[in-house]
């Protein structure tokens, strides 16, 4: 998978805006939008938000989590644990690169928080390794990825799966009897 | 390990040279060993043969030939592996060393089982190494890192490389901008006669 395609699916997620315009309500496949008055906070995707943000007819509120004290929290829990924490969000990275792109205006300490979500993202990196090591060293059959985002899994997914492939072939020599089957084909 | 018909490694490995002795007389092929002017090979000549005709010639109930270990798979390089195997320049030593290891097996020899258990623990061990440098080295030379690679573990460095290039362009926002397939660009420029014609 693309990166950009993961991008396209966390571009579904809702996020809050300020229209500044009025519309009645829009029917679309994917769900009904609005109706939009000027002033009041409504709920829509976030590819619609950007769309209107460029054009300058909405203000975007930040999400919830995109806040500099709860991402310190989410930073320190995650350096303290071993195992994964629940990220902010299932697209935490590429919510973040999107919004603070465009709309770095409407979101406060933009800074801040760009920093702070690449520190959990690279801690969370490290600890995605360390575990896919140790998912190799012990030649381990499966594994749980709980809390894991799909951004995460796919910087290591075609990696990993190689590897295990090949594992899987050094495995299977260790089996006698396996290479006699084979030998009778030459 | 089974063999693909079409990778291209796999063919080129059938090519690696393996030492054998020869257990009968092969008559007439003499030309194929350049150290004598007999016509026949005789019985218990030392000779080396391309992996793809060994295993060809090889059989458990008429000996034609033994096969020997190549250094590398045998007991005092199998210790040095156990005991590090980051150290070892898996290039030079291969450049199939897993390929190679596997195909061993279809030779029986007493120590399969060790070579297989070796093979297995050499790849566990490099393993880290290489994910850390193909995950990491973003914008830089890579021949460094590649160079002490076996091929199997170079096709991993190259899929590792592309997640993390993949993720870098998409974060410098590279990946937003269109680009024209790489098919595209290999066309030559179509000529005016042909458009008409």
């Amino acid at each position: 998978m693309d990166p950009s395609e993961v991008e396209f699916l966390a571009e579904k997620e809702f996020v809050k805006i300020i229209p500044n315009f009025s519309l009645d309500k829009i029917y679309l496949i994917g769900g009904d939008l609005g109706p939009f008055n000027p002033g009041l906070p409504v709920d829509v995707p976030v590819w619609l938000a950007l769309n209107l943000k460029q054009r300058q007819k909405c203000r975007i509120l930040p999400l919830e989590w995109m806040d500099v004290e709860k991402l310190e929290e989410i930073r320190e829990l995650e350096r303290k644990e071993d195992a994964f924490t629940p990220a902010p969000s299932p697209y935490y990275m590429e919510l973040t690169k999107l919004l603070l792109n465009h709309a770095s205006d409407n979101i406060p300490k933009a800074d801040e928080i760009r920093t702070l979500v690449k520190d959990i993202w690279d801690t969370r990196i490290a600890k995605l390794r360390l575990s896919a090591d140790s998912f190799i060293r012990q030649q381990e059959a499966h594994a749980q990825l709980d809390n894991l985002t799909l951004m995460e899994i796919n910087t290591i997914r075609e990696f990993l799966l190689d590897s295990l492939n090949c594992m899987y072939k050094l495995r299977s020599n260790l089996q006698p009897g396996s290479t006699k089957g084979q030998f009778a084909d030459y | 390990m089974e063999e693909n018909f079409l990778s291209l490694d796999d063919i080129l490995l059938s090519q690696e040279r393996l030492p054998v002795r020869t257990e009968c007389v092969f008559p007439r092929l003499g030309f194929l060993e350049k150290s004598s002017d007999s016509q026949d090979i005789p019985e218990g000549t030392k000779m080396e043969l391309p992996l793809w005709l060994s295993k060809g010639l090889y059989e458990k109930k008429r000996k034609v030939l033994s096969v020997e270990l190549p250094k590398v798979y045998k007991e005092g390089w199998r210790t040095v592996f156990t005991a590090d195997p980051n150290v070892v320049d898996l290039h030079k030593m291969g450049p199939y060393y897993y390929g190679l290891g596997s195909q061993m097996l279809h030779f029986d020899s007493p120590e399969n089982p060790d070579i297989a258990k070796t093979l297995l623990q050499t790849f566990i061990g490099r393993f880290r190494r290489t994910m850390d440098s193909s995950q990491n080295a973003y914008n830089e030379d890579t021949s460094v890192l590649v160079g002490r690679l076996d091929c199997l573990e170079k096709v991993l460095f190259r899929s590792g490389q592309k997640g993390l290039n993949g993720f870098q362009s998409w974060e410098k926002g590279q990946a937003s901008q269109l680009t024209a397939s790489s098919l595209v660009l290999n066309y030559r420029k179509r000529k005016l006669v042909d458009v008409q014609a």
